[in-house]
C-alpha cells in the first residue's frame, strides 16, 4: 500500500538526486556510476510496486533504455578516441590542465564530465534493460 | 534489413578492386607513411610504412583478391545451393574476406611488433570463420578450429619475442630496433620465436598439418588465403624482421632447415595425393619451403628470390587453386583417380591451367622461370648441399604439378563435364595472361620485387633477371631438374614406396598426432577442473577464499620481523568505526546462524551497509556512495531469486573440519588485512598520493571521480565495453536475444 502509494512518486526525486550527484560528480563525492544505479533503483521499485506491465505503461520511456545505454558507450568511446583525430594520446581531455575551464555552478564544462555523464547513461540504461528482462522472465514463467 | 548475396559479392568485388587501384597509385607514387602514437606511455604506435616490401603484399594481397573475389561471386551461390543453404548464407562469407584482405594489407605495412601481432591475429580470426564456413560439417569446424590454434598459439611467440625485444632495446618500432639492436642471446631468441611464429603461419614443417586440413573450405578461400595471403603473411614477417633474423647465424640456418625439410615433405606428400585440394595444399608447404630457405640464406640474393618467388607463386598457385574449384564444379569429382581428358571440353580451362602449372614449374616464358633462376643462384652461393636440395625441390614441383594437370585434362575421359560460368574461367586465363607477360617482360615484376628486398636486406638491392643461353649453374640446375622431375613423372614406382613411407610415419608419430593428443588432454583437464570448481558451491568459494587467505599469511609473517606491519593502536575516536565493525560482526554471525533464507539475506544487508559506514568514516566517501547502491541491489537481487527458488529442506548442519579450516584461514587473512589498512596513515607517496596532488590540475576535486574519467580513462573505458558485452549475453541468455 505504502509502496504502492511512493513508488511512482519516487522517480522525481531519484532523478533529481542522480542530477544532483552527476552535475557536482567531478568537484564532490559522486559520480556517474552512483548516479546511474540510484536511477535504476527507482525504476527498480516501480517494477517491483507496480508489476513490469504497469511500470512500463506508465512510463512507456523505458523501452528505449538499450538505446540510451548503446548511446551512453558511444558517448564515451568517442571522448576517449576523439583526441586521436587531433593528433593527441586516447584520453586527453580539453580544456588542457591548468586552462580556464566554464563553470555552471559546480558543474564544470570539460570532456572527462562528458564521459562520466555517458557512463551514467550506459549504467542506467544497462540496469534498466536486466530488469526488464529479468521481470519478464518471472512473469512469463 | 536483409543484404543480398550478389551486392554483397558486388561491394566485396568493388572494396578489392578500389583497394587495387589504390596500392598500384601508392606503389607508383613512391609509398608513404602513416604514425600515430597511440599510447605512448606503452610505446605502441600506429606505424603504417607503404614501403616497397608493403607495396609488394598490398598488391598481391588485393590483385588476388579482385580475381579471387571475382571468381567466389560465381562460386558461392553454386557453393550454397550445392549444400541446400539459403543465398543469404553469403553474409557470413563477404565479410570476413574483405577483413582478411584488409588484415593483410594493415600487416603488409605494420611497422610496429605489436601491430604487426594484431594484425597476424586478425587474419587468423578472419580464416577461422572462413575455413568453418561449412559449419554444419564437423570437418570444417575442426578444421577451422585447427587452423586457429595451431597458428594463433603459435602467434602469441611473435608477442613473446616482441616483449622480449621491448625489454632490451625500449622500442617496438622495427626501424627502431634496426638501429640499436645487437647480437646477443636475447636478440637471438626474440628472433628465433618470431621466426617460430612466422614458418607455423607459412605452414612449415613441423606445424604443417593444419594447411592440408584447411582444404575443407570452399574453394575462393583456399585459392586466396592458402596460396596469396594467410600462409604468405608469415613468409612477410619473415621479410619484414629480417634484419633481426640476420644478427644470428643460427636462426638463418634453422630457416634453411625448415625450409628444406618443408620442401620435401611437402613436395613428396604433394606427388601421393588424389585429391586435388590436396595436391595443392601440400605443394603451397614445399613452395613457401623455399621462400623460407631463401630468407634462411639472407642477403641481397636471398631477399630478392624471396620476394619474387612469392609474386610468382601467388599468381600461379591462386590459379591452379581456382582450377581445382572448376574441374570440381563442371564435373563434381575431387579426385584425380577418377578425372582425365577434360581438354577437349574445357579447353580455355586447361590452356589457362597448364600455364599455371608451367609457371609453377618454373618453365621458360612463364615468370615462374625467373623465380627458379633466382632460386638457383641464390642456392648455389650457399654450398653444395642446398644446391642438390634445390634441384630435388625443383623436380619434385615439376613432377607434382605435372602429375596435376595432366591427370586432370589428359588421357581418358572418365567423368562427363558440364557447362561452367565464364567468372569461373576468366580470373584464371587473366592469371595466366599475366604469367606469360612476366615471363616475357619481367622488369616491372623484379622491380617490384627488389624494392620490397631492398626493406628486406636493408640495403639497396639489384637483381636483373633474364634469359641466358649459356651454360651457367642456374641453367645447368634447371635442366637437371626438369630431367629429374620428368623421370619422377614417368616412372610413379621409384617414389611411391618412399612416399608412402613418409606419410605412414607422420600418421604414426607426426606432429598432428601430437596435436590430436594434446587437445584431448587439454579437453580432459578442462573438464576435470570445471567439474571440481562446480561440482560443490563450497569448492568454489574456498579456491578464491583459500589463497587469498594463505597468502595474506605468508606476507604477514615475512613482513613482522623488518617492521614493515604496523599495528596501529585503538584510539577513543575510532569508537563509532568500532562500533559498526561489531555491528557487522554480529550480523555475519546472524547470517550463519539463522534458520530461513530471508534473515540472513537482511542479516548480509546489515554487514555491507554497516562496511559502507565504516567507509563513510574513515575517509572514503565515493566507496560509501558506492557500497550504499550496490549493497540495495544485492539485497534486491538476493530476495528476488530466493523468492523463486523452490523449497527444499534444509541440509543437515554437519560442520566438516575442511569447511571450518578454510573458512578460519580466510577470516585470519581477511582480519590481518584489514587491520592493517586501517592503521596506515593516510597516504603520501605512490600512485595515490600523486593522483591526490593532480586532481585539481585535472579541474576535479573529487580524486575517485577523476582517477575514474581521466588518470585510468581508459581501464574504465574497457570496462564499460565489457559491461555492455555482458548485458548483450545476458539479455540473449535470458530471454532468446529479444531486444526488449
Amino acid at each position: 500500500m505504502i509502496l504502492e502509494f511512493a513508488a511512482p512518486r519516487l522517480l522525481g526525486p531519484a532523478l533529481m538526486v542522480a542530477g544532483a550527484i552527476i552535475v557536482k560528480g567531478y568537484t564532490d563525492v559522486g559520480d556517474g556510476f552512483s548516479a546511474g544505479v540510484i536511477v535504476a533503483l527507482a525504476v527498480a521499485l516501480r517494477y517491483v510496486a507496480l508489476g513490469p506491465d504497469e511500470a512500463e505503461r506508465t512510463l512507456p520511456v523505458l523501452r528505449h533504455a538499450g538505446t540510451l545505454a548503446i548511446c551512453g558507450l558511444l558517448v564515451s568511446l568517442s571522448v576517449a578516441f576523439v583526441p586521436v583525430a587531433f593528433g593527441d594520446p586516447i584520453f586527453t581531455h580539453y580544456p588542457a590542465p591548468g586552462a580556464s575551464v566554464v563553470k555552471i555552478g559546480t558543474l564544470e564544462l570539460i570532456t572527462a564530465v562528458l564521459f562520466d555523464l555517458g557512463l551514467f547513461v550506459l549504467v542506467a540504461g544497462s540496469l534498466i534493460v536486466l530488469i526488464h528482462h529479468l521481470s519478464h522472465l518471472v512473469r512469463d514463467e | 534489413m536483409r543484404v543480398n548475396g550478389r551486392t554483397l559479392a558486388f561491394a566485396a568485388v568493388a572494396t578489392a578492386v578500389a583497394a587495387f587501384a589504390a596500392s598500384l597509385a601508392g606503389q607508383l607514387a613512391g609509398g608513404g607513411t602513416l604514425d600515430v602514437e597511440w599510447a605512448p606511455t606503452l610505446g605502441l604506435r600506429l606505424d603504417l610504412a607503404f614501403d616497397g616490401l608493403g607495396a609488394m603484399y598490398a598488391l598481391i594481397a588485393t590483385g588476388i583478391g579482385a580475381l579471387v573475389f571475382a571468381y567466389g561471386a560465381a562460386y558461392l551461390p553454386r557453393h550454397l545451393e550445392h549444400a541446400k543453404r539459403p543465398g543469404g548464407d553469403a553474409r557470413r562469407f563477404w565479410p570476413w574476406m574483405v577483413l582478411f584482405m584488409g588484415s593483410m594489407v594493415g600487416l603488409a605495412c605494420a611497422r610496429d611488433l605489436v601491430l604487426m601481432f594484431v594484425f597476424f591475429d586478425l587474419t587468423a580470426v578472419a580464416s577461422y570463420f572462413l575455413i568453418g564456413f561449412d559449419h554444419d560439417r564437423r570437418e570444417a569446424r575442426g578444421a577451422a578450429l585447427m587452423a586457429l590454434l595451431v597458428t594463433g598459439v603459435t602467434a602469441v611467440a611473435l608477442l613473446i619475442g616482441a616483449v622480449l625485444l621491448y625489454a632490451e632495446y625500449g622500442t617496438f618500432s622495427l626501424p627502431e630496433l634496426f638501429e640499436r639492436a645487437e647480437p646477443g642471446t636475447t636478440t637471438a631468441i626474440a628472433a628465433a620465436l618470431i621466426a617460430f611464429a612466422a614458418v607455423t603461419k607459412s605452414a612449415q614443417v613441423p606445424l604443417h598439418f593444419w594447411l592440408p586440413r584447411a582444404m575443407e573450405a570452399p574453394t575462393p578461400v583456399s585459392a586466396y588465403l592458402h596460396s596469396a595471403a594467410m600462409v604468405a603473411a608469415g613468409v612477410l614477417v619473415l621479410g619484414r624482421v629480417h634484419p633481426l633474423l640476420a644478427l644470428d647465424d643460427t636462426v638463418l640456418d634453422a630457416l634453411v632447415v625448415v625450409g628444406l625439410c618443408s620442401i620435401v615433405i611437402g613436395g613428396a606428400l604433394a606427388l601421393a595425393q588424389d585429391n586435388l585440394k590436396q595436391i595443392l595444399a601440400h605443394s603451397t608447404i614445399s613452395q613457401y619451403g623455399y621462400v623460407v630457405v631463401l630468407y634462411g640464406i639472407g642477403g641481397e640474393k636471398g631477399a630478392a628470390a624471396a620476394a619474387l618467388y612469392v609474386i610468382a607463386h601467388a599468381i600461379a598457385k591462386s590459379a591452379l587453386f581456382m582450377t581445382a574449384g572448376a574441374v570440381t564444379e563442371a564435373t563434381g569429382e575431387t579426385r584425380l583417380s577418377h578425372l582425365g581428358g577434360l581438354a577437349r571440353e574445357l579447353p580455355v580451362l586447361a590452356a589457362a591451367s597448364a600455364v599455371a602449372a608451367a609457371t609453377l614449374a618454373a618453365l621458360p616464358l612463364t615468370i615462374g622461370f625467373f623465380k627458379d633462376e633466382l632460386f638457383f643462384a641464390a642456392a648455389a652461393g650457399h654450398g653444395a648441399f642446398t644446391q642438390a636440395m634445390a634441384v630435388v625441390a625443383a623436380a619434385l614441383t615439376f613432377a607434382y604439378i605435372g602429375r596435376f594437370w595432366l591427370g586432370v585434362f589428359t588421357g581418358p575421359r572418365r567423368t562427363e563435364a558440364h557447362a561452367i560460368p565464364v567468372l569461373l574461367v576468366a580470373p584464371i586465363a587473366l592469371l595466366a595472361v599475366l604469367a606469360v607477360a612476366g615471363g616475357i617482360v619481367v622488369e616491372p615484376f623484379a622491380h617490384l620485387a627488389t624494392d620490397a628486398a631492398t626493406v628486406t636486406a636493408g640495403a639497396a638491392v639489384e637483381a636483373h633477371p633474364a634469359y641466358h643461353l649459356d651454360t651457367r649453374a642456374e641453367n645447368l640446375m634447371a635442366l637437371g631438374a626438369w630431367g629429374l622431375g620428368a623421370l619422377l613423372l614417368v616412372w610413379p614406382r621409384v617414389w611411391a614406396g618412399v612416399v608412402a613411407a613418409i606419410a605412414r610415419a607422420g600418421d604414426v608419430a607426426g606432429p598432428r598426432r601430437l596435436y590430436g593428443l594434446s587437445l584431448r588432454a587439454l579437453y580432459r583437464l578442462s573438464d576435470r577442473l570445471h567439474g571440481a570448481e562446480v561440482g560443490d558451491l563450497r569448492n568454489s568459494l574456498a579456491a578464491v577464499l583459500l589463497p587469498a587467505g594463505a597468502l595474506i599469511g605468508i606476507a604477514f609473517v615475512a613482513t613482522l620481523p623488518g617492521g614493515a606491519y604496523e599495528f596501529g593502536a585503538v584510539d577513543p575516536e575510532d569508537l563509532p568505526v568500532i562500533v559498526l565493525l561489531a555491528l557487522s560482526v554480529a550480523a555475519g554471525v546472524r547470517v550463519l546462524r539463522d534458520e530461513g533464507r530471508l534473515r540472513p539475506v537482511l542479516a548480509l544487508s546489515v554487514l555491507g551497509f554497516a562496511l559502507a559506514g565504516v567507509y563513510a568514516i574513515v575517509g572514503a566517501p565515493d566507496v560509501a556512495l558506492v557500497a550504499v547502491v550496490v549493497e540495495t541491489v544485492v539485497t534486491l537481487v538476493f530476495v528476488g531469486v530466493y523468492s523463486r527458488l523452490p523449497t527444499t529442506r534444509r541440509s543437515q548442519r554437519r560442520r566438516r573440519p575442511r569447511n571450518v579450516a578454510a573458512g578460519v584461514i580466510a577470516g585470519v587473512g581477511a582480519f590481518i588485512g584489514i587491520w592493517a589498512a586501517l592503521s596506515r596513515q593516510p597516504v603520501s607517496e605512490g600512485d595515490a598520493a600523486a593522483h591526490v596532488e593532480l586532481a585539481p590540475e585535472a579541474h576535479g576535486g573529487d580524486v575517485v571521480t577523476v582517477i575514474l574519467a581521466d588518470f585510468r580513462g581508459f581501464d574504465t573505458m574497457v570496462e564499460i565495453t565489457v559491461l555492455v558485452v555482458a548485458l548483450a549475453g545476458v539479455a540473449h541468455l535470458l530471454r532468446g536475444g529479444r531486444g526488449w
